[in-house]
């Protein structure tokens, strides 16, 4: 079994001798639906039409992957979000669960995402099958083929598992979603009749490289949704890094949601959120426009990672003169200054091809690499070189 | 960024055990062993890393063994603390499927077993649909006795009343959906939510409790009231510690659980 279908494995394994007791009939529920509670706050919400799908939906979501508290996820859709998504695996499944109890009785009036990261028909079915029991719901909105990274994983059993579940009834809109390797895979999808959809990872470390894509998906009526909004780093900083007291002032982590709402090829976002004070930000986002003051903020961000830290954008692939696999090593040097991991490092360095091992940058009199993200590659390189050959 | 490489270095040193297919007759691995950090994470999980890293999550090793057309992934997790591996085993486990005496904790079924020992947690997953309880123990007992530290659960645990407890998890951030109460652990009852967040001190913990106050606008030590989304509640603060109950269902008082579990504490 491929490393990447493990998760939803785990899962099945969990999911198989579950008792019947967390279902329930959706269709009952969505009968008995009860009015929802007056909003608490009354922002100017912002919608959006998903693609072709007719869906719309708030500009901002609800990530719901990392939330621990149903009441957070309740009082999103009780002021007025109106779109939530999980995934089968986030929390073995109890993130599906507590997703399905937070939002019971308001079902119909929201948009509400699953996903399966099942290589199979059978087994994203059966995943399809488990998420709808968990969420309390006779359907999906959207339902994402998770984590996709190239255009060989949206197979053609993957396919028709959607349009068996369409036909079925049990999901709306075909979908997938992927975190890297989007400038290939998004034309594939823009390209496939079959998809609806597309979430995909999109913020400001990656400055323009998706935006064609993304606009081209756009255009042909694919409904976008953002996620990794806030660019992941905002959680890594701790207390003594350089920024961190910059980004934890009241409402800077929102300049990161705000630069992905300026782009007119993104449908909706998906923001994780854990807390009330979250959730009021990022709806604050949704009033506000970008800002100079948000684009110091993030440039000072992107000034922070940029000479060390490879985004595995991709822009760089091929455009050594040598050959050299400029990521992959960029990564292996990551593992031994970045994490003290050396062994690692210098594992990962020697199942290289000789001849690529074997390459020294000092010979170069330039290097024909040119970071669109300003990584001082030659530099790198060579330090790479030095530790691990 | 120098004191962060060397923090990060310092954590790298306390990799976790590697696991082996030989620590059960007739398994042999297949591929090359697995390693991952935070910053790779995603290589191996996209998609579902972030819910390793919200609790600490430092490196993890894994490899695939195979026998007699069989598979079993297991991977060992280390995180930066024996509550945080057990934060990330509790935010996993099944609630409503029984326990394993595994570590510190630990669940079965027939393809999967999750457990958590000091601050590693253990994932093996079987492969094909059908019951691979036998490999399964076999090899967690065997990797339970590999990795080192204690099998002692949380002393948090122990604080809430076992009789009636669905479950008990720790919450990296944000208990009960509150930014002011930073991380804790809260417990599931048919009559209502548990919690108890620590601060550094009883003067922290007094500041809280006066945000909290400020934030809901109602006084009073115990702070009792009813929230449209956390019900009848009740914060208690003691010493270092802000404890109390939400969701309190009618028939049962708040202040009253709130004030019997601050006893609990030390």
């Amino acid at each position: 079994m491929p490393d990447s279908s493990r998760r939803n494995f785990l899962i099945a394994g969990l999911a198989a001798p579950v008792a019947a007791s967390a279902a329930r009939s959706s269709a009952d529920d969505q009968k008995h639906d009860t009015p929802p509670k007056a909003p608490i706050l009354t922002p100017e919400f912002r919608y959006r039409t998903l693609g072709k799908t007719g869906l719309k939906v708030t500009s901002v979501g609800f990530g719901c992957m990392i939330t621990s508290d149903a009441s957070v996820i309740e009082r999103a859709a009780d002021i007025g979000i109106t779109y939530f998504d999980t995934a089968r695996v986030y929390q073995s499944g109890n993130n599906e669960r507590m997703v399905g109890a937070a939002l019971k009785g308001k079902r119909q009036n929201l948009t509400l995402s699953s996903k399966s990261g099942a290589k199979t028909k059978e087994a994203a079915l059966a995943d399809l099958d488990t998420s709808l029991r968990e969420l309390g719901t006779d359907h999906l909105d959207i339902w994402y083929l998770h984590a996709k990274t190239k255009p060989a994983d949206v197979t053609d059993d993957l396919i028709d598992a959607q349009q068996t579940a369409k036909q079925a009834g049990k999901i709306r809109f075909a979908d997938v979603s992927t975190h890297s390797g989007q400038t290939e895979l998004i034309p594939a999808l823009t390209a496939n009749p079959h998809i609806d959809v597309i979430l995909t990872a999109y913020n400001f470390s990656m400055g323009q490289t998706l935006d064609p894509a993304i606009a081209a998906a756009h255009a042909a009526g694919k409904g976008i949704v953002a996620m990794k909004v806030m660019a992941g780093g905002f959680r890594n900083t701790k207390p003594g890094d350089k920024l961190y007291n910059t980004f934890k002032k009241d409402g800077a982590l929102v300049a990161a949601l705000r630069w992905v709402l300026k782009s007119s090829g993104v449908d909706t976002t998906i923001p994780s959120m854990t807390d009330m004070d979250q959730l009021e930000d990022n709806l604050k986002a949704m009033t506000g426009g970008f800002t100079k003051s948000d684009e110091g903020l993030l440039a000072r961000q992107l000034e922070y990672i940029a000479p060390l830290y490879c985004r595995m954008c991709g822009q760089c692939d091929g455009s050594c003169a040598k050959g050299l696999p400029v990521a992959d090593l960029l990564r292996y040097l990551t593992y031994a200054d970045g994490y003290g991991q050396f062994s690692l490092g210098r594992e990962r360095f020697q199942e290289l091809p000789a001849e690529v091992a074997q390459v020294r940058c000092d010979t170069c009199s330039t290097c024909t690499v040119n970071c669109p993200h300003g990584v001082r590659v030659s530099e790198r390189l060579s330090r790479a070189q030095e530790l691990f050959a | 960024m120098k004191a962060l490489l060397a923090g990060l270095a310092a954590a790298a040193l306390c990799v976790a055990q590697v696991p082996r297919c030989d620590l059960a007759p007739g398994w042999s691995r297949q591929g090359a062993a697995r390693a991952y950090e935070a910053s790779n994470l995603f290589e191996y999980m996209d998609g579902n890393a972030e819910g390793y890293l919200l609790y600490g999550f430092v490196a993890m090793h894994g490899v695939t063994c195979v026998k007699d057309g069989d598979s079993i992934l297991i991977d060992i997790s280390e995180f930066a603390d024996a509550d945080s591996a057990y934060g990330m085993f509790s935010a996993n486990r099944d609630p409503r499927l029984p326990g394993e005496r595994l570590g510190a904790g630990g669940q079965i079924t027939p393809r999967r077993v999750i457990f958590t020992k000091d601050r590693f947690y253990a994932e093996l997953a079987a492969n094909p649909e059908k019951d691979h309880t036998a490999a399964l123990r076999a090899f967690s007992a065997a990797i339970e006795r590999l990795l080192p530290g204690s099998t002692a659960v949380p002393a948090a645990l122990a604080w809430f009343p076992a009789e009636g407890q669905k479950s008990v998890r720790l919450i990296p951030e944000s208990v009960l959906g509150l930014r002011l109460l930073k991380r804790g652990y809260v417990a599931e009852y048919e009559f209502g939510k548990a919690f108890v967040v620590q601060e550094s001190s009883a003067e922290a913990a007094a500041a809280v409790m006066d945000k909290l106050r400020e934030r809901f606008g109602h006084q009073g030590d115990p702070l009792q009231f009813t929230d449209r989304y956390l019900g009848r509640l009740c914060f208690v603060h003691k010493g270092p510690y802000i404890v109390g109950y939400a969701n309190v269902v009618e028939g049962h008082d708040p202040l009253e659980l709130a004030s019997a579990l601050a006893a609990r504490l030390p």
